[in-house]
């Protein structure tokens, strides 16, 4: 990788994960993996500067989890402090437009609130530059030109050249972060700055509630005949074990995986 | 797109002239032109599109005309078997007025209409035919070539297709300019994307905001609401999957998988519309260097689609190797066969392995141990193949069959082999 | 000649002892401080070296006699040398002949003794050093010899003018050798120097609890807590520095007699660990160097000299190689058969994990599953990331009665995450029978039960570990009830030895805990269960480490099958030398790759026994001997075994007096 002049500078936008089972305030997964490409980019350009940023307030959940990130190796994180229930998209904008750094990471979901995913698009567009989502890797940096690989389906990837400055999401696919540990997580520094308070509105006029389960759609069965018919009813529904195939030969056994394979449609 | 394609009269009446001796040759043309779209449809002189529901279907045991809706049957289907008559029990809706219009950009993945795609394109007909006096039309935006042949038969209206090759790859921003286009001239009452991660997801929200509108995002549920601005009301999937919001529908919405049920009693023109003042720009900052090759076995394993997982059952592991390359499934182990040396440690599944989330997962020789089974707890669907009919994996598994892995193997991939021969005779 | 050429050898061999020793200390000084009551600990140190030490010795009869004899000898001809020849009182007329004799006969004694080391050098087992150590018995005859040799001149056995010639210069020479070997390279380094680092280690033990005292032997396996509260203290040992200075002295006694490496599970596996090398690496990273002098086997699969460190340079290399690579560390079971084996009593699982909890805390650099394990410790209480309000699902429909609505209890059943694993519920269902048969007062936590801490401690996560034991001892601190019973003994062990030195004021942390087994007995014993006879097959019992080494448990279990009609065939490894599982010290997560696994060598032990059962008494051995492919064996646990067999019990015994403990097996009769 050819190192950029000065060093490129890298903002990692982070927020206030929550565990799905619990519920407890965490590291979010998908800006984890964000703050870890930033790291990983840093290892390999030396002179890379990470400035993780969070727009919210400063308090006991939020301290565990922006520690989460800092525990990963980071000296420092800046805080754009603003009352619960603020527009962090404004908060981040406001900043982005004075720092400028070339290379926006965000993750592509929050973990709380409305989680909508609209922020990094929301930010694009109010700063004007290029987004991609599903990063996968940084491949090289250089003249002001960023060469990437978006995660497509099956572990496949695709390579995208973007002129910087832009923002790039990152999701599932995106390395897996590293452990944050205990030590540098409680030395890092807090950089805290007020920031605009503009609260949502919206969100706050909107009924939420914990999520239900999605009742499960039913299998409609419009078969042209009564074999059909009579087939589909016999066929396993859902969640029940499966069909056990016993005392057939070798072709009949792959008949039928072939036809599940179809079926689910991995066979390219 | 100002211009869809430049027409000939003589070819397309000579295609609406089944007597005629160049029938079959004109329509095998306009087939090619049209991407692949079967002779079902066509374009009519007044830029919309004809439909032959005759050139749909095919004759079902019984003597009566089927039209196979799940896109597998009639892809080889003669497409022109058509002169039987109808027995399409599907009511005809041609709406000539509407009173407003729904916009649909569906994902088209592999030039095909997923499920997903679909059951949007039922929900933009809920929202159309709110009012039955009144009812609105839904457009349907398409990108690229397509294999889709009945589009009337899920719900389209119409159909807006930009098919220039810029639009090809990862396309984002020539696609947004694309769109804003259809606002500026159609101003459909609605928007509505599938919010799935590479596709509706991120052009869905770009459009939004660069439109500056708030979006409904992770929306699964519809309601008449008679205080809601637009007269209804959703329920959206927030923070990550845990919350339901309930809001009002805006205008743009991202939907989720089973928002609605797919259309299957009507059928709709899908006829072509074409708009003027799109201007298809070049310049763009992202540049879409093509698709890597990654190597389906080598593919890392939380992310693989199809894993093909061997275990202390598997004797012959070069044929293994082999029936992974030919179904083209990533590689996965027990963790024996890694003790063993068969295979690395990067491709053990399992409690002290890689947690895989694979569409299909086919165990072979693998008994089932809990840590095993653990690792294998978010895969869709279980495929074993054992000598042991007790074993734990069996019971876990949605289809298995007891004998010889070796054997099996050898038979699927023989299968599996003549299945893509023939493909390539045909082709 | 002799006469005068002795005492300037001697005082000069003590003089450069002298100094060596000041080096030593220096040297263990690099340490972090650590307060242990000096004169106290001196004052110790004899009955620590015979009781404790001979204990451990004791294990091996010729070994024991050999080194009372070499040691004693010496130690006793040393002193007499001195006076002998140092301070020249062999030439007074009342003190030379006692004094003289007495040399004699103390060189003599070491002499032989040090015929027998020199035997046990011929054909060494592999366990055992070679280098410098192959030459310590011809130093050890130098000196005992050439003492007695000189001797004789004193005592007027020899003529007088037999110190003035050629001769008298050789056997200046032999002695010289001797002196070197025995008193210089005591303190600069060789194979003497265990001698005077081991007896100040057993006097500055870090674990003076350790030593039995008059009143019997006692017992020190809890791992000792990081004070997380001081933000400057180190967390854990990233340099040989960060050990307290005692544990340095510690590693300096190591005799390299191996007989850590011969019961070491993992080194036998294959993995790239051997007890005794890493103690040598961290002697090499005390004075600084690398480890090419080092003579005993390797790490497994790490060639010896590619490794070098300093005292303020890293163990673990940050990049490359360093003293130590990660993987060996995390290879360890924290079984504790090196521990219990060592006759120096050295702590090697307690400096395994502070360097663990280095790696973890500052390095975040747990391998493999361990990262996750310890996320889901944070975010859901238990390693397996279960939702922890399913704790009690398998128990939906038992109606296990609630510490939250019964408040008070006899005895609190703590559970354990083997609540969340299919098999370890059935050896729950057999527990609640049984104690439902016996009629016991019990309710359990259900949701409110947190991991114990175990995992996370031994994974090097202290801070994970102390709020887990935190929480736990204050929904503890709830509720009234005499005792804790659990069919898991790290949960045992960590309940019972850890815990309590986090209590806070206010909130004690000292519980009386029992592991089943125990409490089985002891139900059995009160003649509140009855049994009926055994009809299997030949049945063998595996010692969970847990529960044996590290709380001396080894009774109770046997007790138990015995009481079922069970007569035991014995694997080879059992008692006190039981040969770990592998799923101690979050192994099965760092799952560092050997040549075997642990279990499997485990089952094979089993199979040699001839039992077609074995019968456990622990989760995490029932999962890794369970998880062995093609087992001989089938695996229960004593719960299990105890629940099938239950019959009414002697129905209201007539005078209620409790059972003889007919059964009462001793623990020799174990071991
Ligand atoms: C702490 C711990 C962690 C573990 N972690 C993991 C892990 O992450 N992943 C993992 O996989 N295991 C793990 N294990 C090991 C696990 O318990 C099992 O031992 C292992 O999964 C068994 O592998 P297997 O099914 O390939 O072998 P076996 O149990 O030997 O099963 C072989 C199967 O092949 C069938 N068979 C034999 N011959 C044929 C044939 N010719 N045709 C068809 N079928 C045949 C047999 O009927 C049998 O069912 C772990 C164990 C422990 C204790
Ligand atoms: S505790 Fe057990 S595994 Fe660890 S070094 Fe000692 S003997 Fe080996
Ligand atoms: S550590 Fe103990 S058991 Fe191991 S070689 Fe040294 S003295 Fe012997």
């Amino acid at each position: 990788m050819q190192p950029e002049q000065q060093g490129l500078e890298v903002a990692v936008l982070v927020s206030v994960g929550r565990h799905p089972i619990t519920g407890r305030a965490r590291r979010a997964e998908q800006d984890a993996r964000g703050v870890e490409l930033a790291l990983t980019l840093a290892s390999e350009l030396p002179g890379t500067r990470i400035n993780v940023l969070h727009a919210g307030q400063q308090d006991i959940n939020s301290e565990v989890a922006l520690r989460g990130y800092l525990g990963m190796g980071l000296n420092s994180l800046t805080l754009l402090e603003q009352p619960e229930g603020s527009d962090a998209i404004a908060a981040l904008a406001a900043y982005l437009t004075k720092a400028l750094p070339p290379l926006v990471l965000t993750g592509t979901r929050a973990e709380c609130g409305e989680g909508s995913g609209l922020l990094p698009y929301a930010l694009a567009e109010r700063l004007g530059w290029p987004l991609v989502n599903g990063l996968a890797a940084v491949e090289t940096i250089e003249n002001g030109v960023v060469t990437l690989l978006q995660a497509l389906p099956r572990g496949q990837r695709r390579r995208l050249k973007v002129r910087l400055p832009a923002i790039v999401s990152v999701d599932e696919a995106g390395p897996v972060a590293r452990q944050s540990a205990f030590g540098p997580a409680r030395r890092a520094k807090f950089i805290v700055t007020s920031a605009i308070h503009e609260p949502d509105r919206e969100l706050t006029q909107w009924h939420l509630a914990p999520a239900r389960k999605r009742p499960k759609r039913l299998k409609i069965v419009k078969a042209a005949s009564a074999r059909d018919r009579f087939k589909a009813a016999a066929s396993k529904a859902g969640g029940k074990s499966g069909q056990v195939l016993s005392d057939v030969t070798p072709e009949q056994g792959a008949v039928a995986i072939l036809k599940l394979l179809e079926e689910e449609d991995v066979l390219r | 797109m100002s211009e869809i394609r430049r027409r000939d009269p003589r070819r397309e009446w000579i295609a609406r002239n089944r007597l005629h001796p160049e029938h079959a040759s004109v329509l095998a043309a306009l087939d090619g032109i049209e991407g692949g779209g079967a002779t079902s449809e066509w374009l009519g002189p007044s830029g919309v599109i004809r439909k032959n529901p005759r050139a749909v279907g095919f004759i079902g045991p019984s003597g009566i005309k089927r039209i196979d809706r799940s896109g597998l049957q009639s892809g080889s289907q003669p497409t022109v078997s058509a002169m039987a008559v109808s027995g399409d029990s599907r009511r005809a809706v041609n709406i000539a007025e509407p009173a407003f219009l729904v916009a649909v950009v569906p994902d088209l993945i592999g030039g095909r209409l997923s499920a997903h795609d679909k059951d949007m394109l039922g929900l933009a007909r809920r929202l159309a035919d709110v009012d039955v006096g009144r009812p609105g039309a839904v457009v349907a935006i398409l990108f690229c070539e397509h294999k889709e042949e009945a589009l009337g038969e899920v719900g389209i209206d119409k159909v807006l297709h930009f098919n220039e090759a810029i639009y090809a790859g990862f396309a984002p921003e020539v696609r947004l300019a694309a769109l804003t286009t259809v606002e500026r001239e159609l101003a459909p009452r609605y928007w509505l994307f599938p919010d799935s991660p590479l596709g509706g997801a991120d052009l869905g929200r770009r459009l939004a905001l660069r439109l500056n509108e708030r979006p409904a995002t992770g929306v699964w549920q519809i309601e008449a609401d008679n205080e809601a601005l637009l007269g209804w009301r959703c329920t959206a999937r927030g923070a990550a999957g845990s919350l339901d919001i309930q809001r009002p529908l805006p205008r743009f919405v991202l939907a989720l998988a089973e928002c609605a049920e797919p259309v299957d009693e009507t059928r709709h023109a899908a006829e072509r519309l074409s708009i003027a003042g799109v201007t298809p720009t070049t310049l763009s900052r992202i540049e879409d260097l093509g698709q890597v090759a990654v190597d389906p076995a080598g593919v890392a394993l939380a992310e693989a689609e199809f894993i093909l997982s061997g275990g202390n059952g598997v004797k012959n592991w070069d044929a293994f190797h082999h029936a992974a390359k030919v179904l083209g499934a990533t590689e996965g182990a027990s963790r024996v066969a890694v003790d063993d040396g068969f295979m690395t440690r990067d491709r053990q599944v399992g409690a002290t392995g890689t947690w895989v989330t694979a569409r299909v997962y086919l165990a072979v020789g693998i008994s089932g141990a809990i840590q095993h089974l653990q690792g294998i707890q978010r895969c869709d669907k279980v495929v074993a193949i054992n000598l042991d009919p007790g074993c734990d994996m069996i019971k876990r598994a949605d289809l298995a069959v007891i004998g010889d892995s070796a054997e099996i193997l050898a038979a699927l991939v023989g299968m599996v082999e003549q299945r893509r021969g023939g493909q390539r005779d045909a082709a | 000649m002799l006469e005068t050429l002795l005492p300037i050898l001697i005082f000069s061999a003590l003089a450069l002892a002298a100094l060596g020793a000041s080096r030593r200390v220096r040297l263990w000084r690099q340490g972090r401080p650590s307060s242990v009551p000096i004169l106290k600990g001196l004052a110790a140190m004899p009955r620590r070296y015979l009781v404790d030490l001979h204990h451990v010795v004791g294990r091996d009869k010729v070994m024991s006699n050999t080194h009372v004899a070499t040691a004693g000898g010496f130690v006793a001809a040393a002193v007499l040398m001195i006076l002998v020849h140092g301070l020249g009182l062999g030439s007074s007329e009342s003190m030379g002949p006692i004094l003289g004799g007495l040399l004699l006969a103390a060189s003599a004694a070491m002499f032989v003794g040090s015929r027998f080391v020199a035997r046990r050098r011929r054909n060494p087992p592999a366990r055992l050093s070679r280098g410098p150590w192959m030459r310590l018995p011809r130093s050890l005859m130098a000196f005992s010899g050439g003492v007695f040799l000189a001797t004789l001149p004193t005592l007027g056995l020899l003529p007088d003018d037999f110190g003035s010639g050629v001769l008298a210069l050789m056997l200046a020479a032999v002695v010289v050798w001797g002196l070197g070997e025995m008193v210089f390279g005591m303190t600069w380094g060789g194979p003497m120097k265990h001698a005077f680092a081991g007896a100040l280690h057993l006097a500055f033990h870090r674990r003076p609890e350790r030593f039995s005292s008059k009143q019997g032997g006692r017992r020190s396996t809890g791992l000792k807590a990081l004070d997380l509260d001081d933000e400057t203290a180190p967390l854990g040992v990233g340099t040989p520095s960060d050990f307290t200075w005692n544990q340095l002295l510690g590693f300096d006694a190591c005799v390299q007699c191996g007989r850590c490496e011969a019961v070491c599970p993992a080194f036998a596996a294959g993995q790239p660990l051997n007890p005794k090398k890493l103690i040598q690496d961290m002697v090499v990273g005390l004075s600084g160097g690398s480890d090419a002098s080092y003579t005993g086997s390797p790490h497994p699969g790490k060639p010896v000299g590619e490794h070098y460190g300093t005292p303020y340079g890293p163990i673990v290399g940050l990049a490359g190689q360093a003293l130590v690579d990660a993987e060996t560390l995390w290879s360890c079971t924290t079984c504790r058969a090196c521990v219990e084996e060592c006759p120096m009593m050295i702590e090697h699982v307690d400096a395994i994990v502070d360097m663990r909890r280095h790696l973890t805390l500052e390095r975040g650099q747990t391998p493999n599953k361990g990262a996750g394990v310890l996320d889901n410790l944070i975010a859901t209480d238990n390693p397996g990331g279960f939702d922890p309000g399913s704790r009690l699902h398998w128990a939906a429909d038992l109606n296990l009665p609630l510490m939250a609505d019964v408040k008070q209890a006899e005895v609190l059943l703590w559970l354990g995450d083997g609540a969340f694993d299919m098999r370890n519920q059935r050896t729950l269902r057999a527990l609640v029978k049984v104690l439902r048969v016996a009629e016991v007062e019990f309710a359990v936590l259900g949701t409110e039960e947190r991991d114990s801490g175990d995992v996370a401690r031994r994974l090097g996560d202290e801070a994970t570990f102390q709020r887990l034991a935190r929480r736990n001892i204050a929904t503890l601190s709830k509720y009234r009830f005499q005792r804790i019973v659990t069919c898991d003994p790290h949960s045992f062990h960590v309940l019972g030895n850890e815990y309590g030195e986090l209590a806070e004021p206010g909130i004690p942390a000292q519980y009386e805990v029992r592991h089943h087994s125990t409490f089985i007995a002891e139900l059995y014993d009160a003649g509140r269960l009855a049994f009926a006879p055994w009809k299997g097959g030949r049945v063998t019992y595996h010692d969970p480490c847990y529960l044996g080494r590290y709380n001396g448990e080894y009774e109770a279990p046997r007790r138990v099958l015995k009481a079922l009609g069970i007569e035991l065939k014995e694997m080879e490894r059992s008692g006190f030398r039981s040969r770990c599982c592998g799923g101690g010290g979050g192994a099965p997560i760092t799952d560092i790759p050997g040549e075997r696994r642990i279990p499997d060598m485990r089952m094979n032990d089993v199979k040699e026994s001839g039992a077609g059962l074995v019968a456990v008494g622990c989760p995490q051995c029932t999962a890794m001997l369970e998880g062995v492919v093609d087992a001989s064996a089938e695996v229960r646990d004593i719960a299990e075994l105890v629940a099938d067999a239950l019959v009414e019990p002697p129905s209201v015994n007539a005078t209620g007096s409790p059972r003889e403990p007919v059964v009462k097996a001793t623990a020799e009769e174990v071991l």
